[in-house]
């Protein structure tokens, strides 16, 4: 038999050092970089880094050979290379001042796309919308991003492009199921095609940005996901029936920007645009400032939504989209399979309406309007995805008082008219979105909220009583629909104590019921409880022979306040009894057991007291509070 | 001179005047400021006037050469001047935009400051000697003019210039350079200067009349009326100074070339030709100070005639004629391009992205497959949480301290890498500081983290523990402590039941024996065995029932006692049992054994001893630590353990002979017990637990139960299982059967083990601890070989308190009940019963 050698197989082979793996690809540590994060390849740990390195314990970075293998022909890595030879091309006749031969190589610079790499990276759309949470979290982060020399202002412009496409998408097929706010910012998750995808949205604010952040790896990562949700978008927006890349209402994009820009058009409808476009047009000139005034809901939502529809209406819908609503509109009714044997007589029933469609059309009947204080961001996608319509007061001011120097003078602006229209649309307003101190005036008939209402009935599901969330009311906090990571619940806290004091309250109501009783049967009996109250004994005595003489039976009186007293001792006895078995089984446990189930209850344990360090304070809290109370 | 120039600046100044009046522009009014300025320098002023429009002033100045007199010249100076007007006027049509009105005045005064820098430098041109004059006259002026005014001076000049200029002028006429005049580029004349002929007498080298004093400064000769020598060594006189009203007459009426200076070698005036002014002035302006003509004849080296006969007669090359085959190969590459669409000529210019068009990548709708076994998705970002909200509820907001700690610990070492906050609404909730870190240090862990899959047992922890039957289910077995025996001083080290189960012996280290009512707890006998207080180690009764004997040892004393409490007729046989081997050693023995030393020395007690009922006194070698009965209570066996090969010994009672059944040592002895039913010796050391077959006198088996210093051990019942305990806190169960190896070893005393015991009749086991703690165990052991023993936990005995770290020394279980009597470090011997 031969000797088999050291480090020839198992770890040895399946890992391959960082510098390994950059020799045998021949490639820059930037250039390996870029490729590894376009490809998704990471660093492994291998079981035994010993064994992976051939022997030696210094610290190293290893990869999976094969990873590094399938690398070898990768065209992006040749197009890596071309770019090399440009470069060098480029700057050699830059040096010599060839301008026209610099310009010629510019043009002709070697491009790669990374569609193929998303493609073998998710080979299914699932797998690609799976992935998503990481894509969309940078690209709303380079969409907030000033424009700096790290951050052109054309990448982020891309990126807020591609931000707004996504959030038209979430809002037009009202798939958003969670919004949290943040101190980091917003979250959102959104459920497509039965895939949980959660993404950050920062605060519309400057970021700051720290001089050690390596852009060039954020943007290598940019790259790679713009071009994955442009395409996971193209995708979308065709299953959809939706046109990609959708249209941008310029106006309304001067207006507010955001997703209230996009003019979202299904295939079919665009047919028809084409077919009377003139008559179109002219409905659209005519309906601009409603379009403007109500941003999306009117284009978006198409479904469920009465009050946009009549406010669609100079959007110019086509008759058979009418029709969609309607059938969209009523209960579902499903076919029976028609057979021979059965014959239809059963009626069929509407479907149970499941609490995702309560999300979706939650806000359906109400349009909001939002003051300028509001981030309309925000505010926006979590109305739209609710089925709501959207008013902005920014926009409107922005309608009603167009600076007339950047009008041209030819044109005159009606403003009565443009009023009277504005007049029209606000009477429909159902809800003010308001997130001030308080509101000079009110305009009767809407309802006022903060905007902490729209995600906190999202979150639930249901509608929120509104007077939590009236202007300048303390709001109740504002929990985060996943909950809390430690299994501290705290609206279960306060229920808890709800019951507690409900329960203790009824006691104290039995009592005096019991008393009032006593008083009207003999009232001088107890006069002398009152003067014998020391004397237990004969009191429970008394009270005994009173209730024999009304007729309840001994037993169950003692009873009751037996098992009263008794309860919480018994309970801890039988409880203390199975801790101490449990102590004893653990006595016959083997040591790699008894290590790790040392080790689960040390985790249990931490999460325990965490809770009940949190109970404890919110108890304290609310002690203050009421203490506060009676003070005043 | 200098009175013309005088006279120029008096009309500039009126001339500039008028201007101001007439446009009223920036101009006169930047004048008058620079007049301002330089009150001391109208002329100053003057020139700059002049120099602002420089080549106006040069105009004038050619056109002041061409004129033949003064008068004319001046002429044309006025003319100049109303150029100079007519200037002022565009000028102000320029500078009357407001706009440019600033940038003019900047620019003008850029200039000016230039001219007034440059002031000092004469101004160039064919008029080269009045220019010069006036500047000397300048000079001197200057060194007059320490206090006066200077309206004297303009008075008093302006009269004396005017004479001379004439003079001057014409002398600049006849100067005989000039070959003739030519027009300029510019219309006007230019001078032609004669060709310099370079003859013999041009040189004139050899002419020396220089004073020849070397170094010597010329201050040594002041006293002298010579000033050096010549080259032939003559005298060179000083020359005449001229008086006071010679010099004002030098002054007055400058001579040509006059600079004011002095010329260092000779002390005479330094005049300077014109030549050497022009050099000089050359030199300053940075020109060819040589005589080099700018205006050379050209020479064509190169001739653009054909020569009729060629240098070469090589014939004309083939390519000269021949189209170039490497060209026609490079355009047809080109064209080959351009017609397989490689090269697209006037390619439209589009951005990189928008012309890559987005289709469906997923057209293929492939079924989704099972990831890659070697495959590591990334971990999803943790959801927020509750306390990362805008609103939290308040229990979430950390306290003072927390917060402190949080800012004290490093970032990388932070829990979570915020704190709470409330905010009221949200409007006030400002940005967050770390977005584009956080975001940065996810992208990092993206692609440089290297990735284990690590599986995360998702079990209940109570999983974990081994099904057991209920101790409910294997009762009776102890569960409390009924009766405690006080009345030891000092710890007690050593209890025994007797057969029947009513008494209990304990010994302590008071060096007493007592005896109990183990139902009552009263001390019924008593007996102070040890001589000068050494404790009593250990107390066994005979299993023998109808004896009664008890054995206590102390020290290296062994006694057998007949505690005076049982009937008579037990009494009776114990005490003929006890003194029926008196003397049979002596009688029976073998000689040499008689004669070989006897390990052990059987003897009579003293009548102290006597009187407390000891009726035997075995005398051994080494403090004796334990005593162990066969079950038939003839024998018995005492552990010493220093006693190396007499470690182990085992008495005869009805013969009061001792045996020694080792040779060798076999190290520190712990205990040694009889096989409950066999002629087997269990002989346990500090690691092993070995077996004697008492029968063929060998080993058959040494039991090794991993622990470092074995405690005690105990047989089952049933005799092939054993336990031990080890100081080092294990407690092991052997089955014989098995291995040599221990079935389970178990660590649940936190101190080192003291005893352990099997109950004779029931399947209970026990272990004592320093701990304070006895754990009470059911051990069954079946019939079936296969199967192996169960071990259940029944219970923790508590109630002995831990005395200088040591706890229960010794536990006995009762012969028939489930009970348990316990010896401890307290003082105390316990009873605990079901």
């Amino acid at each position: 038999m031969r000797i088999k050698k050291k480090h020839q197989a198992g770890a040895a082979k399946n890992f391959i050092t960082r510098t390994q793996a950059v020799k045998k690809l021949q490639l820059s540590l930037a250039d390996f970089r870029r490729i590894c994060i376009f490809k998704g390849i990471y660093p492994r740990a291998p079981r035994s880094a010993k064994k992976a390195n051939k022997g030696s314990t210094a610290p190293t970075t290893f990869y999976y050979t094969k990873d590094i293998q399938y690398l070898l022909h990768e065209p992006v890595i040749q197009k890596f290379r071309e770019h090399k030879i440009f470069a060098r091309k480029l700057s050699r006749a830059l040096g010599r001042g060839d301008v026209s031969d610099a310009k010629r190589l510019d043009e002709n610079r070697p491009r790669y796309r990374l569609d193929k790499v998303v493609k073998e990276r998710y080979p299914t759309l699932l797998d690609a919308i799976r992935d998503l949470d990481d894509a969309l979290s940078m690209l709303f982060l380079f969409a907030a991003m000033p424009a700096s020399d790290k951050v052109t202002a054309r990448v982020t412009e891309d990126a807020e492009k591609l931000c707004s496409q996504w959030m038209a998408y979430v809002a037009r097929e009202r798939l958003l199921r969670k919004v949290f706010v943040s101190i980091k910012g917003v979250y959102y998750e959104a459920e497509i095609k039965g895939q949980e995808v959660v993404w950050l949205v920062p605060f519309k604010f400057p970021q700051n940005v720290p001089t050690d952040v390596d852009f060039r790896i954020m943007s290598t990562f940019l790259e790679f996901y713009t071009t994955l949700i442009q395409f996971v978008l193209y995708r979308l927006y065709t299953d959809a029936g939706i046109v990609y890349p959708p249209k941008i209402d310029s106006a309304r994009a001067h207006g507010v920007g955001g997703i209230s820009a996009y003019v979202i058009e299904s295939k079919r409808e665009k047919e028809s645009l084409i077919d009377t476009s003139n008559a179109e047009k002219a409905a659209i000139t005519e309906s601009e400032m409603v379009s403007r005034a109500q941003t999306i809901s009117t284009v978006l939502n198409k479904a469920n939504n009465p009050a946009a529809e009549d406010k669609a209406e100079p959007v110019a819908v086509d008759g058979d989209d009418v029709d969609e609503e309607v059938t969209e509109t009523l209960d579902k009714f499903t076919a029976l399979p028609s057979t021979d044997k059965v014959i239809s007589d059963i009626i069929p029933q509407p479907e149970d309406i499941s609490p995702e469609d309560a999300i979706k059309s939650l806000l359906s009947p109400f349009t909001f309007y939002i003051g300028r204080e509001v981030p309309l961001d925000i505010v926006e996608l979590a109305i739209i995805a609710q089925g709501g319509a959207v008013i902005s007061e920014s926009v409107l001011d922005g309608y009603l008082h167009v600076d007339t120097d950047a009008v041209p003078e030819a044109e005159e602006v009606d403003f009565d008219a443009r009023q009277r229209e504005v007049d029209a649309l606000l009477k429909k307003v159902t809800h003010q979105v308001c997130d001030r101190p308080a509101l000079a005036s009110k305009v009767p008939g809407r309802i006022y909220v903060q905007p902490q209402w729209i995600f906190d009935s999202l979150n639930r599901g249901r509608l929120m009583p509104v007077d939590e969330y009236a202007i300048g009311a303390t709001l109740p906090p504002h929990l985060s629909p996943w909950g809390d990571g430690a299994g501290y619940d705290p609206e279960e806290v306060e229920k808890a104590d709800e019951v507690e004091e409900s329960e203790e309250e009824e006691e104290e109501e039995e009592e005096v019921e019991d008393e009032e009783d006593e008083v009207e049967e003999t009232a001088e009996v107890e006069v002398e409880e009152e003067d014998e109250g020391e004397e237990d004994d004969a009191l429970q005595h008394q009270r005994e022979l009173e209730a024999e003489a009304r007729g309840i039976m001994y037993s169950s009186t003692t009873s009751k306040k037996r098992k009263r007293g008794n309860e919480k001792p018994k309970k801890s006895v039988e409880q203390k009894q199975a801790e101490e078995e449990k102590e004893l089984r653990k006595i016959m446990m083997t040591n790699k057991q008894k290590k790790l189930y040392n080790q689960m209850q040390y985790g249990i344990q931490k999460k325990e007291t965490r809770k009940e360090a949190l109970k404890t304070k919110r108890r304290k809290l609310e002690k203050n509070k009421q203490h506060k109370k009676r003070v005043l | 001179m200098a009175k013309r120039k005088l006279a120029r600046a008096k009309k500039s100044a009126e001339k500039s005047q008028a201007s101001e009046q007439s446009n009223g522009c920036r101009k006169s009014d930047r004048l008058t400021q620079t007049i301002g300025a330089f009150p001391q320098h109208i002329d100053d002023a003057n020139h700059e006037d002049d120099d602002e429009d420089g080549y106006i002033d040069e105009e004038a100045e050619e056109v002041q050469e061409g004129d033949s007199d003064d008068q004319s010249d001046l002429e044309a100076y006025d003319d100049e001047e109303s150029a100079g007007d007519e200037f002022d006027g565009l000028l102000d049509g320029a500078i009357s935009d407001s706009e440019d009105e600033d940038e003019a005045s900047d620019e003008m005064s850029e200039y000016d400051e230039g001219s007034d820098a440059g002031d000092a430098v004469p101004n160039f041109g064919e008029d080269d000697e009045s220019q010069e004059q006036e500047d000397l006259a300048e000079v001197i002026r200057n060194s007059l003019s320490d206090d006066d005014d200077e309206d004297e001076y303009l008075s008093k000049y302006s009269a004396t210039s005017e004479a001379e200029s004439q003079s001057s002028l014409s002398s600049d006429l006849d100067d005989s350079r000039i070959a003739y005049y030519t027009t300029g580029a510019d219309g006007k004349a230019r001078p032609i200067y004669h060709d310099i002929d370079p003859h013999y007498s041009s040189d004139d080298s050899d002419i020396e009349d220089t004073n020849t004093i070397g170094n010597v400064p010329l201050s040594a000769y002041d006293e002298y009326p010579h000033i050096g020598y010549d080259i032939n060594g003559k005298r060179i006189m000083r020359p005449a100074a001229g008086t006071a009203l010679d010099s004002l007459l030098d002054s007055i009426e400058v001579p040509e070339g006059w600079t004011g200076l002095i010329d260092k070698e000779s002390g005479a005036d330094l005049n300077l030709t014109k030549e050497e002014l022009e050099l000089v002035k050359k030199i300053q302006l940075g020109e060819n100070a040589g005589d080099v003509n700018p205006y050379e004849n050209t020479i064509e080296w190169f001739s653009s005639k054909t020569e009729v006969m060629p240098l070469s007669a090589a014939p004309e090359p083939k390519r000269r004629f021949v189209p170039s085959k490497h060209e026609a190969k490079r355009i047809m590459k080109i064209v080959k391009a351009i017609r397989d669409g490689r090269i697209v000529p006037n390619k439209p210019k589009i951005r990189p992205e928008d012309e890559l068009p987005i289709y469906d990548l997923w057209a293929d709708d492939l079924q989704e497959q099972q990831p890659h076994v070697m495959h590591i998705p990334a971990p999803k970002m943790a959801k927020p949480t509750n306390d990362e909200s805008y609103n939290p509820p308040e229990e979430y907001l950390p306290s003072e301290e927390e917060v402190r700690t949080w800012n004290r610990t490093d970032p990388a070492d932070r829990e979570k890498n915020y704190l709470p906050q409330k905010f009221s609404s949200l409007r006030t909730v400002p940005r967050y500081e770390d977005f584009v870190r956080e975001r940065f240090e996810r992208s990092l862990d993206l692609y440089l983290a290297p990735r284990v899959r690590k599986n995360k047992l998702s079990i209940d922890p109570d999983s974990l523990l081994p099904k057991l039957p209920s101790p409910q289910d294997l009762r009776p077995f102890p569960i409390k402590c009924s009766v405690t025996y006080r009345g030891h001083k000092g710890r007690v080290r050593a209890v025994s039941v007797d057969p029947s189960g009513l008494w209990l012996a304990t010994g302590g280290d008071d060096a007493t024996v007592r005896i109990w009512e183990v139902l009552t707890g009263r001390e019924i006998w008593k007996a102070s065995v040890g001589d000068d207080n050494e404790a009593v180690q250990s107390v066994e009764w005979s299993p023998a029932r109808d004896s009664g004997i008890l054995a206590a040892s102390a020290g290296e004393k062994i006694f057998l006692c007949l505690p005076p409490i049982f009937d008579d007729e037990t009494e009776v046989k114990g005490q003929e049992l006890l003194a029926a081997g008196w003397g049979y050693a002596a009688q029976h023995g073998p000689a040499e054994q008689v004669n070989k030393e006897q390990p052990c020395k059987w003897t009579k007690p003293s009548t102290n001893l006597t009187s407390q009922g000891v009726d035997v006194v075995i005398m051994c070698r080494q403090t004796v630590k334990q005593i162990a009965w066969h079950r038939r209570g003839d024998y018995f066996t005492s552990v010493s353990p220093e006693g190396a090969n007499m470690a182990v010994l085992v008495h005869q009672v009805s013969k009061h002979n001792t045996q020694s059944p080792f040779r060798k040592s076999k190290g520190i002895v712990q205990r040694a017990q009889f096989h409950p039913f066999k002629p087997i010796l269990y002989v346990a050391t500090q690691r092993y637990v070995r077996i004697y077959d008492l029968s063929t006198q060998s080993l058959t088996k040494a039991l090794q139960p991993g622990a470092r210093w074995l405690s005690s051990f105990d047989i089952h019942p049933r005799g092939d299982n054993v336990i031990t305990g080890s100081y080092d806190k294990r407690v092991t169960w052997h089955d014989l059967d098995l291995s040599t190896k221990p079935y389970r070893t178990l660590r649940y005393h936190s101190r080192a083990v003291r005893d352990v015991r099997f109950h004779s009749r029931l399947s209970l086991f026990c272990s004592a601890s320093d701990d304070g703690y006895i754990n009470v165990f059911h051990g069954t052991v079946y019939d079936d070989l296969l199967r192996n023993p169960l071990l259940v936990p029944l219970k923790v005995l508590k109630g002995h308190t831990v005395v200088q770290s040591l706890g229960v020394l010794k536990v006995e279980w009762h012969p028939k009940e489930a009970w348990l009597f316990s010896a401890g470090a307290d003082g105390t011997a316990k009873l605990w019963t079901s």
